[in-house]
Formats: structure tokens, C-alpha cells, sequence
């Protein structure tokens, strides 16, 4: 009796052992992932990942200083920046796979706020990007009016509809030749004009670290230099289309850059 | 005597008797500590339980506004409006019994007043002209500095101001509280036993909420019900394009852009640094907060300080250019040269600015 007792226990012994083994435990295994699970065997593509966009603005390559007369364009003019508000929309991460993810709509940025030049992104279902790519403005179906009435950039964003309504694309305002003269590069869509235009950035991104950061700046000089030397003057451009046309032009040329950290 | 005695001895035993029985028989009444009527000694729900309830105020916001910036904390009630509306015609809110603030923000006037400054009760003159209070709810800040960020906020001050109703708050509250219908409109509006401040302000930022401007000629005119006449679309039309340049910051069915501007008025050094003062930024030295344009005609005279009476003078303000200041707006671009209006353009934009006149708004019970 007693020696089939310890056959007994030793049976059940083995035997819940060996089911420990083969126990499944499913769960995200990526250690650079935000929901790591330690105890998981097998991954279950749960795994989230978080990104910071950073938005950054430079002038000739320096970070921008606001107020001070110190800045030179392509036409040899001096001019300061005093106000810098724009949007970017539909910023969007691509995967290899062809899906893509939408991270923000709209984004507004004004540099009299810091906290806008700060967009975080959490739980994301994949670690690797192939591009990212964002619109500057809004396009023709959003750019229309009163379609943003609880943004924080309405209503001193707003585009009225005698030049086609909806909203600036971008704000960039200061001083220029002397501090008597001001300039006012507003862009937008100008009479049912869509000036807006998408730019996409090729870039290899692996998100799989804590505080990955993608940073998109604004090289403000290059609005007024390439392919088209703008002059700054004090008249009104919002309902010049052929001057929008300019710096959508220059826009799309080189006024946007992407900087990402290489694993 | 000793009958009295004999008297007061049956009198001691009979109360102290009542004392002592009292809790032995089982009492009845409303035993939910959530209610207005909550017995501490009820032992047995007798059903009589009232529970505290408001009536919610439901703002219609008009077309072409954003959703309003409501305090979390004091939901729009009918109880708590109608609280307010009392409190803001009330003199009891000033230290001497004669100013309310109504006094200096009347209806027929915008909820503003006629004198470039207002005199509180000790005859003492402020140094800023008073705000209008029109669709305040969709402020982000509040007086021409933007030193309160709620309609809440902004209505701890003018109470206390030396230069204004000069009262104190626990003066304040000891009023209200003494009051034969204060305390009871308070319970039903804030459910509250003691009146203090806070919910004061809280009723009067209510009342505020339901200042709503929306009905004027113009608003009209883009529902389809009126036409405007040439003079005022030729305003119209200045005022939305660069040459007027007046939408940038009077844009949008608000006329106003909920920021601050310098706009000009005066060259260094300035005697007023507006939000500068209040953020300590030089860079922010004579802005003030943007007025909305609605109901303009009324709210007479103009500017921070009240140095214009007329629309004209105002326009031809603009019209000049202004003075060169370090902080002067970028979009008074033209500087020293101005915006180059002709009468007939300088007449069309008053027209215009006068469609914005709500006579609801200035009249409305």
C-alpha cells in the first residue's frame, strides 16, 4: 500500500512537471516594446511600441531665435521672425508591408507655445518604418471653414472666404530691412487654389527603444531661396495665387527635413 | 414663592425627562445621507426623502462658434443662472451698498459702460476702460491683460478692487449668508448650507455664459433673412481682405482671434504694458487681449484705455498706421504708412461694423 502511495505521487510528480513545460504563456517577447511581458513564450504580435515627433525650426542651419533682426535671404534682405504658427496634417508612418499609420490628422505648431513642437505617439503595432510623410497646410477636403471650429488654431487660423476660405496653411511673420517694415509670408489656398503639398521621407526606423524621437524641421531661410528667390515686401500675398504657387514651389524643394536615429 | 419653586422643579424634571426619552422612540424620517432632507436620528425611511436636483441650462451655440469652455466644476444649471443674473444686478456685492456690477457693465451698453473709466465707489477712477461682456464663454482669458484664465476667476476681483466695489469677501459672504432669500437660492442652486465665494463667483460665471451675441444684421445677412446694403458689403468685403487687413484678428463669426496685440496705439516708453506685465516678457509689453467686434456700435468709447468715442476715430487709427514700437504687431505692417482708405472705404467699414449691432442682445430680458 505504501509503495503504491509513492508510485502515485511520483506519477503526479512527473506529470505536472512536464505540463509546466509545455505551458504556452502568450504575450508580447519584444524587450524594447512598451508592454514586455517576461513571463511570455510565445509572441502574440500584441507588442506597442511609443514614438516622440519632434518639430524643430532653423534658419541657415541654426536653431531659429525670435525677435532679433540677424537673418539674410537669398534677395539679400535682413529680416527677424516675430510669430510662427503653422499645420501639418495627416502625418503618417509607412511599413514595409504597404499599411500605414496615421499618427495626426492635424498638428499645429506655433513657436510662442513650446509644447506644440512636441508630438507623442503611443501604442503603435509595429517597430519598423519604412517612410514617414506629412502634408504642409490642409488639403482641398479639409481646408474648408468652420470644418476646425474646437482646434486650438481657430479662429486666428482662419482663411477668410472672400480668398477662398478654410485656413493659413502658415503664419510667418516679422520685420524686414528695418524694424519699421513688417512682413506677413502667409500661405494658404488662395481662390479654390490647393496649395498644400505632401512631402515623403524614405527613412529605416526601428521604434524598439524607450524615447525614440523623429525629429521634422523647418529650414525657414529656404521658403524664400530655392528655386525661387522670394523678395519680402509689405503687401498682402493671400490672394497673390502666383506668389503661393512660388513658395509651394520652394516648399516642396528643400524647406523640410527628417532626422531619425539609426540603429 | 414656593409654588414657583415647586414650578421650576416640575419644569427641570419634565425637560429633563423629554431629554432622556427622546432617542428611546424609534424615529422616522429620511435616512439616505444623500439627500437635502437627511436624518441623522431617523432610524425608519418614512419616503419623504427630497433629493438635491438642478434644471441644466442648455447653451444653443450658434453657428460658426466653437463648443464653450465650460468649468468643469460649475455645469450650467437654471438654478445657478438665475443666481447669477441676481448677483450681477445686486449692490450688495460693493463695500457701501451701491455697485453692483451691472453698475459698470450695463446691457444697453454691451455689458460694458459709456465712460472711457469707470468710478467705483469711493470715486476712485480705474486706469482701464471696462470689458464688454459679450460671448465671454469662449474667452481663454479674461480682462485686457488676460490675468484670469475663467470667467470664475475674472469675478473674484472687481468685488475687492479699492478702485471698483472696494467690499471684502468675508464681508461678502457674511451679507449673503444674513440675506432672507440668499442662502435658499444658493441651496438650490449649489446645494451648499454656507454661502462662500467660490460659489458666487461660480453663479455669476453662469449668468456670464448666457451672454450670447448671434442674432445681429450680419448674422442675418449669412442666414439668408436680410440683405446688406453696398456701403456695408464694401465693408464687408475691406474688412476680409489684406488691404483692411481687420480679420487677422477680428476674423471669424467671434471677431476676434482670443490672442493679444500691440496694435500700434502708442510709441515707447509705454505707460500701460498690458499682458507684458502680467508674463513679465518684455517681448509682450503693451498687447492686450482682442476684442470682439459684435455689438462694437454700443460698446463706446474704444481701446484698452478708452482714448477713441467713435467708430471713425478708430478706423482712422488704422488708417494712419500707428506708432513704431519694438512690440508692435507684425500686421500693422505698414507703418507710417497706413492702410491708405479712401472715405468712401473708411464710411463702408463703419457701415459694416455697425451690422454687427445684436439689438436682442442690448435689449433681451
Amino acid at each position: 500500500m505504501k509503495r503504491i502511495f509513492v508510485i502515485f505521487t511520483t506519477i503526479s510528480l512527473v506529470f505536472t512537471a512536464c505540463e509546466k513545460e509545455e505551458e504556452i504563456i502568450e504575450g508580447c517577447t519584444d524587450t524594447g516594446s512598451v508592454n514586455y511581458n517576461s513571463n511570455a513564450t510565445n509572441d502574440n504580435g500584441s507588442c506597442k511600441y511609443n514614438l516622440s515627433i519632434n518639430f524643430t525650426h532653423t534658419i541657415d542651419g541654426n536653431p531659429l531665435e525670435i525677435n532679433q533682426m540677424i537673418y539674410t535671404n537669398t534677395a539679400s534682405q535682413n529680416y527677424s521672425i516675430q510669430t510662427l504658427r503653422y499645420l501639418l496634417s495627416d502625418i503618417t508612418l509607412h511599413s514595409a508591408n504597404g499599411t500605414s499609420t496615421l499618427l495626426d490628422e492635424v498638428h499645429f505648431i506655433t513657436i510662442s507655445d513650446p509644447s506644440t513642437f512636441n508630438l507623442d505617439i503611443q501604442d503603435l503595432n509595429s517597430a519598423n518604418y519604412i517612410a514617414i510623410s506629412f502634408t504642409m497646410g490642409l488639403d482641398s477636403l479639409k481646408n474648408i471653414t468652420n470644418n476646425y471650429l474646437n482646434e486650438s488654431f481657430f479662429p486666428s487660423f482662419s482663411w477668410p472666404d472672400f480668398m477662398g476660405g478654410g485656413y493659413h496653411y502658415m503664419q510667418l511673420e516679422g520685420d524686414y530691412t528695418t524694424a519699421f517694415q513688417g512682413y506677413a509670408t502667409h500661405t494658404g489656398g488662395t481662390d479654390g487654389i490647393d496649395f498644400s503639398f505632401t512631402k515623403n521621407f524614405p527613412i529605416s526606423l526601428n521604434i524598439a527603444n524607450a524615447n525614440t524621437t523623429v525629429t521634422i524641421n523647418m529650414e525657414i531661410n529656404n521658403w524664400y531661396s530655392n528655386p525661387n528667390i522670394i523678395n519680402l515686401t509689405t503687401d498682402g500675398i493671400m490672394d497673390n495665387a502666383n506668389k503661393q504657387a512660388l513658395l509651394q514651389a520652394n516648399g516642396i524643394a528643400d524647406v523640410f527635413s527628417v532626422f531619425y536615429p539609426i540603429n | 414663592m414656593k409654588k414657583q419653586a415647586l414650578l421650576l422643579l416640575f419644569s427641570a424634571l419634565f425637560f429633563a425627562c423629554k431629554k432622556d426619552l427622546a432617542p428611546m422612540a424609534p424615529m422616522s424620517g429620511c435616512t439616505d445621507n444623500t439627500a437635502v432632507n437627511y436624518s441623522a436620528n431617523a432610524i425608519t425611511d418614512d419616503g419623504s426623502c427630497i433629493f438635491f436636483s438642478t434644471t441644466p441650462f442648455i447653451i444653443e451655440i450658434p453657428s460658426g462658434f466653437p463648443d464653450m469652455n465650460i468649468t468643469t466644476n460649475n455645469p450650467m444649471t437654471v438654478e445657478g443662472v438665475a443666481l447669477g443674473n441676481k448677483l450681477f444686478h445686486d449692490k450688495i456685492l460693493s463695500g457701501n451698498g451701491m455697485q453692483a456690477c451691472a453698475s459698470c457693465h450695463f446691457q444697453s451698453a454691451a455689458f460694458s459702460d459709456t465712460n472711457q473709466f469707470s468710478t467705483g465707489i469711493d470715486g476712485f477712477i480705474g486706469d482701464r476702460n471696462a470689458s464688454t461682456i459679450i460671448n465671454a464663454g469662449w474667452n481663454n482669458s479674461n480682462f485686457w491683460d488676460g490675468r484670469a484664465s475663467s470667467l470664475e476667476e475674472q469675478a473674484f476681483e472687481p468685488v475687492v478692487n479699492p478702485v471698483e466695489m472696494n467690499d471684502t469677501w468675508l464681508n461678502v459672504e457674511m451679507k449673503l449668508n444674513a440675506d432672507i432669500e440668499y442662502p435658499t437660492l444658493f441651496k438650490n442652486a449649489f446645494n451648499i448650507d454656507y454661502i462662500d465665494s467660490n460659489h458666487v463667483v461660480m453663479a455669476i460665471a453662469q449668468f456670464e455664459r448666457t451672454l450670447i451675441s448671434a442674432n445681429s444684421k450680419f448674422d442675418k445677412y449669412l442666414r439668408g433673412e436680410t440683405q446688406l446694403t453696398a456701403s456695408e458689403l464694401g465693408g464687408y468685403a475691406i474688412f476680409n481682405s489684406e488691404k483692411g487687413d481687420c480679420f487677422h484678428c477680428h476674423g471669424t463669426q467671434m471677431f476676434m482671434d482670443n490672442l493679444f496685440h500691440n496694435n500700434g496705439l502708442d510709441p515707447e516708453p509705454f505707460t500701460d504694458l498690458g499682458l507684458g506685465k502680467i508674463t513679465n516678457n518684455a517681448s509682450d509689453n503693451a498687447k492686450f487681449k482682442t476684442p470682439t467686434l459684435r455689438n462694437i456700435e454700443f460698446s463706446s468709447p474704444y481701446m484698452h484705455d478708452g482714448r477713441f468715442s467713435t467708430l471713425e476715430e478708430v478706423v482712422e487709427h488704422y488708417n494712419s498706421g500707428g506708432e513704431y514700437s519694438l512690440t508692435v504687431d507684425p500686421l500693422m505692417k505698414k507703418l507710417g504708412v497706413g492702410l491708405q482708405l479712401t472715405n468712401q472705404e473708411k464710411q463702408d467699414l463703419v457701415a459694416f461694423l455697425k451690422t454687427l449691432t445684436d439689438s436682442d442682445f442690448i435689449t433681451e430680458k
